[in-house]
């Protein structure tokens, strides 16, 4: 008796740790990469650009007029009244210290400069831009490491005069990874959920249940425990040799990149939608069918409505797996982050972009873990998702 | 009479098992027919052979000669969909679709590419009026079937048939799931069908087959033991097991 009471413990200990230790371990993670993602994450993170750009410009009209400048709490802020621009030490999207505009008057010389690129247009200093260098006639140059204090007493020095001014557009951004990704999300449903639904169909409705069909519904089993890895040669031994065939793309691209992933999607899709048409009961298709409606109408008027809420799950499981994939799309999709998303050249999904971003030297761990995050969140509302329309199905099943 | 169905040297297989044994027999025009026998007798796969619903099973396997209105429908040629158009069935368990009153009724025509708004209001009507159900719903087409009772189910899935203008209905016990009082209406509704309707129903309770029914066929191990009008059978019958079998001292 005494032997049981003891055995019983032990096991319980046993269980308690076990799910303890699971606990403690996600929570690590989820601490680890919320703290160090949370600083960065912002509206401008998802809006800008990752690339920024680099302008060098001269001034064309110095009117060398005072400018009346509001005042600003910050202490990181200073201001140059005779230019009209205030100036702030501030850190980019990616955490490097920069001098930043914190403020520019509408007539500040520096709205009016001259583009030094062969277009020579005019341009204009913005709220936000990164000032990396002025240089001077006859004095050296101001740069960002030496701080915005640094750069403004120079401004405000009246000996100096502007020879040159260099700053960039804000950068760091990860709009041009959620656009591909949304993208990819678009283009490989169109591609994996008919394909995916009809064969689950042909699979449940149609096919005798043969050997052959048995055999071919282990494959397609098999598949889904492939890694994705492979899928990925397999995407860049084949499609993106057809897409560069039938398309003018000329490598990697989001086409290539949306195939390999619905043939990774095709098993779960298949598998999910299965599942769901057997919950379907026979009785409805023997009433249909009685009703003298021919095997196709039994299907897609009886069956596959009955069948929606799981191929439903079996698309939000989908784009939950199109998101997260990484290892598959850097070879067919590419790696190199892009701006501007064009369907027939190589660029980045989110997954994607924390690849670069750890790969770069060094590897920049705050914005993978933002962007991280943001992926987190989007599994996270889509579980969200899928869990409420199960429950709306199966109130709908106890009326 | 003018028969229905003829039925001549009819066997029936699952895989290797023999369900039907050379059966042959007439099936009256505007009569009431009741299969009766123990469970497993072949009652229900003889009803499914009159609208082939034998051919969704993988391995059965049919042979002799089915006559309806004297066309022989086993044949691998024959238009099975027509046929079902014109024979319809009614299920054990109520098993209408999960959408509106209307549509479960509209569901057969609208298969058949009946689309017009007027035509189908007035089916929908005309076969819930025949089903005895129309009384209970006209207020409520549109709320989902599956808010009705366990009866009215019943009745719903056989307006639904009625739909079709089906020439024959055949019923696979269909009140075995439901309570007496449910039952009653349904026995009254068979009753009432059978002025434009051929009905073959197929029941475990000898008192249905004796309450509604012209005509009974006592189906034992894939036998046709006997068939005969339903008065003379229940009074008189010829063979001891059919004796036996409707007082009740087996099956």
């Amino acid at each position: 008796m005494n032997k049981i009471k003891t055995k019983d413990t032990i096991v319980n200990v046993f269980v308690g740790l076990s799910s303890i230790i699971t606990i403690v371990a996600l929570a690590i993670i989820f601490g680890y990469v919320f703290t160090q993602g949370k600083d960065l994450i912002s509206f401008d993170l998802i809006t800008k650009d990752y690339h920024a750009r680099n302008y060098v410009a001269v001034i064309e009209n110095d009117t060398n007029q005072t400018f009346e400048m509001p005042s600003f709490d910050d202490e990181q802020v200073y201001v140059s009244s005779r230019y009209g621009i205030a100036l702030i030490q501030s850190q980019d999207l990616a955490g490097d210290s920069v001098i930043k505009v914190a403020y520019i008057d509408e007539n500040s010389p520096f709205t009016t400069m001259i583009n030094q690129d062969p277009s020579k247009a005019q341009i204009s200093l913005e709220e936000d831009a990164v000032v990396s260098r002025i240089t001077y006639v006859n004095h050296p140059s101001s740069l960002t490491n030496k701080g915005a204090q640094m750069m403004i007493n120079d401004l405000n020095d009246p000996e100096r005069e502007i020879f040159e001014v260099m700053f960039a557009t804000t950068g760091g951004g990860i709009r041009g990874s959620i656009i591909t990704t949304l993208y990819l999300i678009l283009l490989t449903l169109a591609v994996a959920l008919p394909i995916g639904v009809l064969s689950a169909i042909y699979f449940n409705e149609f096919a005798k249940k043969t050997k052959l069909t048995k055999v071919l519904r282990n494959f397609v089993e098999t598949l889904t425990g492939v890694p994705s890895i492979i899928y990925g040669l397999l995407g860049i031994s084949v499609f993106v040799p057809l897409t560069m065939r039938f398309t003018p793309a000329s490598g990697s691209n989001l086409i290539a990149g949306a195939l390999t992933l619905g043939v990774i999607l095709l098993p779960t899709i298949i598998r999910t939608t299965e599942e769901s048409l057997k919950t379907v009961s026979d009785d409805h298709r023997f009433a249909s069918l009685a009703l003298g409606a021919n095997k196709t109408q039994t299907t897609f008027k009886v069956v596959l409505p009955q069948a929606l809420p799981g191929i439903l799950t079996a698309t939000f499981l989908g784009i939950g797996r199109i998101i997260g994939e990484s290892a598959a799309l850097i070879f067919v999709l590419g790696a190199a982050i892009k701006d501007q998303v064009r369907i027939l050249e190589p660029s980045t999904s989110l997954a994607v972009h924390i690849w670069s971003m750890m790969t770069d030297e060094p590897a920049n761990i705050a914005l993978s873990s933002s962007i991280a995050l943001i992926i987190l969140l989007i599994v996270l509302v889509l579980n969200i998702i899928i869990k409420l329309i199960a429950s709306m199905w199966l109130k709908k099943g106890q009326v | 009479m003018e028969t229905v169905f003829k039925v001549r040297d009819l066997n029936l297989y699952y895989g290797k098992n023999k369900a039907l044994n050379s059966i042959s027999m007439p099936i009256y025009k505007n009569k009431v027919t009741a299969l009766i026998g123990p469970s497993g007798c072949g009652k229900s796969s003889f009803i499914r052979c009159l609208n082939r619903m034998n051919d969704l099973i993988d391995d059965a396997n049919i042979e002799g000669d089915i006559q309806f209105l004297d066309h022989s429908i086993l044949g691998n040629n024959y238009d099975v969909i027509s046929l079902r158009k014109q024979v319809g069935m009614v299920f054990q368990k109520p098993n209408p679709f999960p959408m509106s009153i209307y549509d479960n009724v509209a569901f057969g025509p609208r298969q058949q590419g009946i689309k017009d708004k007027k035509t189908l209001d007035k089916l929908v009507e005309q076969s819930l009026k025949q089903a005895a159900l129309y009384d209970e719903v006209y207020d409520r087409l549109n709320t989902n079937a599956y808010k009705l009772s366990g009866g009215q189910q019943q009745r719903l899935c056989i307006a639904r048939a009625l739909a079709m203008q089906p020439e024959v209905i055949l019923m696979d016990e269909p009140t075995s799931a439901l309570d007496p009082i449910a039952t009653q209406k349904i026995e009254e509704l068979i009753n009432d069908l059978k002025d434009d309707y051929t009905i073959v129903i197929v029941t475990h309770s000898m008192s249905q087959a004796a309450r509604i029914s012209d005509y009974t066929a006592f189906f034992y191990m894939g036998d046709l033991m006997e068939y005969d009008l339903t008065d003379k059978m229940f009074v008189s019958p010829q063979l001891k097991e059919t004796e036996d079998y409707i007082t009740g001292r087996f099956g």
